[in-house]
């Protein structure tokens, strides 16, 4: 006999469903996982020299001396754009019926709309991990202890869930795969309009106004006060209100988007 | 208690370069355990209307009711009661039928347990056991439409939407699809299906809506409709069009369709002899005339002007005289 099922049990079919669908294309998902780890091997030998080593006891020496934990987070931050595949896997839902067919069903429209967000996150925080284990054996040292790798990744996650999440909205509006993809264009000016490769003091004109509303910057300080300066309460604090905002309102412009997608349909 | 109970339904879609209005005004009631059959073409409205009676479109006008539960305000009661499978079949193609049923029967609220026996009920029901583990992109379109039936049956709906169940069918997989809605009915499901096949109007459903540009231009059992046209038809064929002209001039009551004549009467069958001599005696030579009962085709000529597209006359012949 059928029962009415919690949100959070809807959540949890729906979520796992997803996952299953991953599964079943290994091969997709393979590129977007070592991406990020690829950039963390380039960003660090190609400007560990001129800002690490090279820059110890100079006032360019920002991690004094440990360029790794402060290029890390940009490698996590970067990751987050895998998030932005999420919007791909509603629309394949919408243009195969099967949105329509959750639509049909007593189902919360938000655990519709969170499952492929918390996958897309889920991927974010795979990507982060990875990237977390080979900046460990690179020389990473969080300085507020090994903790930090877990808070890191906790940024990590709301993060990827925000980026999710925009997907997601701009998918259902596009009602195109390429409308998904196309989200991930925000990508560059959220990562690059931001303290990326050196800290906002050192920004200079323009980039340090655009980086000051850019909530990557909050983001990227929150890690790097973990990873290079230590409790930093305020700072920590900024970054998990910066990526848990962003998840949020970017969950509630996915929810209304789709109901406007159902209406046009 | 009706099961469906649509007053005056309106559905208009605004865009900035025009406003459409998909449903004009749309009312009919469908008793419980009937197949009430929407029939119609492309674009006629009967797609939309069965998206706003199962919750998925806001309807802009009149009312529609479920079981008493109305469309607008319960929502959620409506889409608890019935079950929906649409023009494109809602399926993940990357699963297989037997995860589809066990992840839609867990999203239904059954338990784990229940699940796994609800799967194995349905997947007999329609037929997929043995294709139960593989994944739905390798099935054939009869099969996916089977398992999207099944799929919408997962609850045990009171009410079923079924939105052009059958197109792109072979007709084999049609005649499974026809068995397995029957036998629904059978076990006191109302079913609202849209079709633009006359056959499969006429085969199942009990009562027929015949919908054209947004609006129901006749409804009735499928004998009360073709009881409507008022007798037998009786069809000429001519080997020139000179002969089919002057006919025309001759048979007064006549309806011109493509390259025949057509004439409604009572008594067909016994009026032929008395019209062919009418020719006759006008120098018209006719190259085949045929009298017989009218179709769901002449029903909808009738009463939308036009023919259905790619409809057949099947309805039993009564005599056919060829020259």
């Amino acid at each position: 006999m059928n029962t009415k099922i919690t949100f959070f049990t809807q959540l949890q079919i729906l979520t796992k469903r997803l996952l299953l669908r991953v599964a079943r294309r290994p091969l997709a998902e393979l590129p977007n996982i070592f991406i990020s780890a690829f950039f963390l091997f380039v960003y660090d030998g190609a400007l560990g020299g001129v800002f690490g080593g090279s820059a110890a006891g100079t006032p360019f020496d920002f991690a004094n001396g440990n360029f790794v934990n402060f290029i890390l987070p940009v490698s996590i931050v970067s990751a987050s754009v895998s998030g932005g595949a999420s919007g791909i896997y509603l629309v394949e839902d919408i243009e195969s019926g099967v949105f329509k067919r959750y639509q049909s069903m007593p189902i919360s429209k938000w655990a519709i709309i969170l499952a492929p967000m918390l996958v897309g996150a889920l991927r974010v925080l795979i990507q982060a991990s990875l990237i977390m284990i080979i900046g460990k054996i690179i020389g990473a040292d969080p300085a507020v202890g090994s903790i930090g790798f877990l808070m890191v990744l906790s940024i990590a996650f709301l993060w990827g869930m925000g980026f999710a999440g925009y997907s997601v909205a701009a998918g259902v509006r596009s009602g195109s795969s390429q409308g998904a993809q196309a989200a991930s264009f925000l990508f560059f000016p959220a990562l690059f309009l931001a303290p990326t490769f050196v800290p906002r003091e050192a920004l200079r004109g323009w980039l340090s106004t655009a980086s000051a509303y850019n909530p990557t910057t909050y983001v990227i300080e929150a890690m790097r006060a973990i990873m290079v300066e230590g409790w930093i309460n305020d700072v920590i604090f900024k970054g998990y209100l910066a990526a848990g905002t962003f998840a949020i309102l970017t969950l509630t412009f996915a929810v209304v988007s789709a109901r406007k997608a159902t209406e046009k349909a | 208690m009706l099961a469906v109970e649509v007053k005056n339904i309106k559905k208009t879609f605004q865009s900035k370069q025009a406003i459409v209005e998909a449903v004009k005004d749309v009312s009919f009631e469908v008793k419980k355990g009937e197949i009430f059959g929407l029939l119609g073409p492309n674009g006629a409205g009967k797609s939309t209307t069965i998206l706003m009676l199962t919750t998925l479109l806001q309807v802009t006008g009149g009312s529609a009711k479920i079981l008493g539960y109305d469309v607008s305000s319960q929502d959620k009661l409506v889409r608890e009661n019935i079950g929906v499978a649409l023009q494109d079949t809602g399926i993940d193609n990357l699963l297989t039928a037997r995860e589809l049923f066990f992840t839609t029967a867990r999203l239904w609220g059954y338990s784990k347990e229940d699940s796994n026996k609800r799967t194995e009920e349905l997947l007999e029901l329609v037929g997929l056991t043995e294709a139960a583990d593989r994944r739905v992109k390798t099935y054939s379109g009869g099969m996916k439409r089977r398992l999207d039936l099944g799929l919408s049956l997962v609850h045990s709906p009171k009410v079923l939407f079924l939105d052009e169940p059958t197109t792109g069918l072979d007709p084999g997989s049609r005649r499974v699809l026809w068995d397995e809605i029957k036998r629904l009915r059978e076990g006191g499901v109302t079913v609202i299906l849209t079709t633009q096949y006359l056959e499969e109007a006429d085969e199942l459903a009990d009562r027929i809506a015949i919908i054209d540009e947004g609006l129901v231009v006749a409804e009735g059992t499928s004998d009360e409709l073709k009881a409507s046209i008022g007798g037998d038809v009786i069809t000429f064929a001519f080997d020139t069009e000179s002969d089919q002209k002057l006919a025309l001039k001759v048979l007064t009551e006549g309806v011109q369709e493509d390259n025949l004549i057509r004439i409604t009467v009572e008594d067909g069958a016994r009026k032929i002899p008395q019209y062919v001599n009418q020719l006759t005696e006008n120098n018209i030579e006719v190259s085949s005339v045929s009298a017989s009962k009218p179709t769901l085709d002449d029903v909808f000529l009738k009463v939308t002007g036009y023919r259905l597209e790619g409809a057949e006359a099947k309805d039993s012949e009564i005599e056919e005289v060829n020259n």
